[in-house]
């Protein structure tokens, strides 16, 4: 076919164009997967026994806090990475910020504790289950959010998968929070961000492969 | 009419392209179709340009990436966002589109810039030519009726009512049919496997 007589065909269906609405798609896929990741983990797990007691303290607040965050920053550089023209990389890397507080006031509590007294402030009890589970958990909306990117032009897909894994696992990691009885600053220091990268990691592998076109 | 071929300034370039795609946005075709002219012939340079230093000098590969590209902007308009330029956007899809091919053809090493200068610094586009068989493959793919219709489109010049008159459907069915069939389209474009030489 000649390209003159392709550009003929593509005019003939020049109907109205309705712009997507990525953010605002993002934001209630974001909302649908917290909500799903919640309920799966409060059944399967069922919440911290003290959380009531737990939720207002410093360290739960700061769980929350960094997931959602991490959440909000991710996803805005998702949803605009949905949409070609515009360099989403920069915005991405705001996601360190939240992290890097986080870091920060852990090494400040270490710095008041004995050396000895380290690794169990950064192992905890449970450091395996938090690197397992929030990356588990991340899926559900993970899953949602490859659905919405595939209605978008993705044309840095390694990105967009990566942006929608890290956003993913903030939104796990708040549901996470409910459960986990962790609450020492070194600890989610350690292992939030490390599973974060994780599911992030899932996302940039993910994204060439699911989301060509 | 104003001559838009290289070496019009990217700036000079963006003043026309964006009224007459966002006439296209709005449903005007006429605008539409100078807007996938334009673009057309910007990205034709750019694409041979980087196809010939891969090696992939044939003016019919060009064709190719480009008719592939204009599908995949057409198919992508919803995904335009108005706070960044329409050359910057379509310069986007076409890069994304370069890079498939080539990753296809097993030629792709390293990175291509993605700044707007790859397109500022226009090549010279050369005439249209025929494209080798890969839309005619995926058009092959489509429903007879479909592809009937299609014919009739380009036999008709881009009048829709004719088209649907000939084929004996509504044009509202000719619409929906055309509109289906480009999507198919593009998706056997993007699935098709690394190219046999």
């Amino acid at each position: 076919m000649k390209t003159d007589d392709l550009v003929t065909l593509l005019a003939s269906d020049a109907a109205h164009a309705e712009p997507a609405g990525f953010g605002r798609a993002t934001g209630l896929v974001a909302l649908a997967g917290l909500a799903l990741s919640a309920s799966a983990l409060l059944l399967m797990f069922g919440p911290r026994t003290d959380l009531t007691a737990a939720a207002a303290t410093a360290p739960v607040l700061a769980k929350f806090a960094l997931g959602a965050s991490v959440a909000a920053l991710a996803l805005f550089a998702f949803q605009r990475s949905l949409r070609p023209g515009r360099a989403a990389a920069g915005g991405l890397a705001l996601v360190l910020v939240p992290v890097a507080a986080v870091i920060a006031w852990a090494i400040a509590v270490l710095a008041t504790q004995p050396m000895p007294a380290w690794p169990a402030l950064v192992l905890g009890r449970s450091w395996s289950a938090c690197l397992v589970l929030v990356p588990l958990y991340a899926l559900l909306p993970l899953a949602g959010l490859f659905l919405l990117a595939r209605r978008g032009a993705p044309v840095r897909p390694r990105l967009t998968g990566l942006a929608a894994g890290i956003g993913a696992a903030g939104l796990a990691t708040v549901a996470y929070a409910l459960h986990c009885p962790e609450d020492a600053v070194p600890f989610l220091a350690t292992w939030y961000p490390l599973a974060m990268a994780v599911a992030g990691g899932l996302g940039a592998l993910a994204g060439p492969r699911l989301l060509r076109w | 009419m104003l001559d838009l071929s290289p070496p019009v300034s990217l700036d000079d370039f963006e003043a026309v392209l964006h009224p007459a795609f966002m006439g296209g946005l709005e449903g005007d075709a006429a605008a539409y179709r100078r807007f996938l002219d334009l673009i057309g012939g910007r990205l034709r340079g750019f694409l041979r340009g980087h196809l010939a230093r891969a090696g992939l000098a044939g003016a019919e590969e060009v064709e190719d990436v480009l008719q592939e590209t204009l599908l995949a902007l057409h198919l992508s308009r919803h995904t335009y966002d108005p706070a960044v330029p329409v050359s910057a956007w379509a310069h986007a899809i076409a890069r994304y589109k370069l890079i498939d091919h080539l990753r296809r053809s097993g030629r792709h090493r390293g990175h291509l810039p993605i700044e707007d200068e790859a397109l500022a610094q226009p090549e010279p586009g050369g005439a249209a030519s025929d494209a080798k068989l890969d839309v005619e493959r995926a058009l092959a793919t489509l429903p007879e009726r479909t592809r009937t219709l299609i014919d009739r489109v380009k036999l008709q010049g881009g009048s829709l009512a004719e088209a649907a008159q000939a084929t004996g459907m509504t044009e509202n069915a000719a619409k929906v049919a055309i509109h289906r069939g480009l999507k198919a389209m593009a998706k056997v474009l993007s699935r098709r496997g690394p190219r046999t030489p």
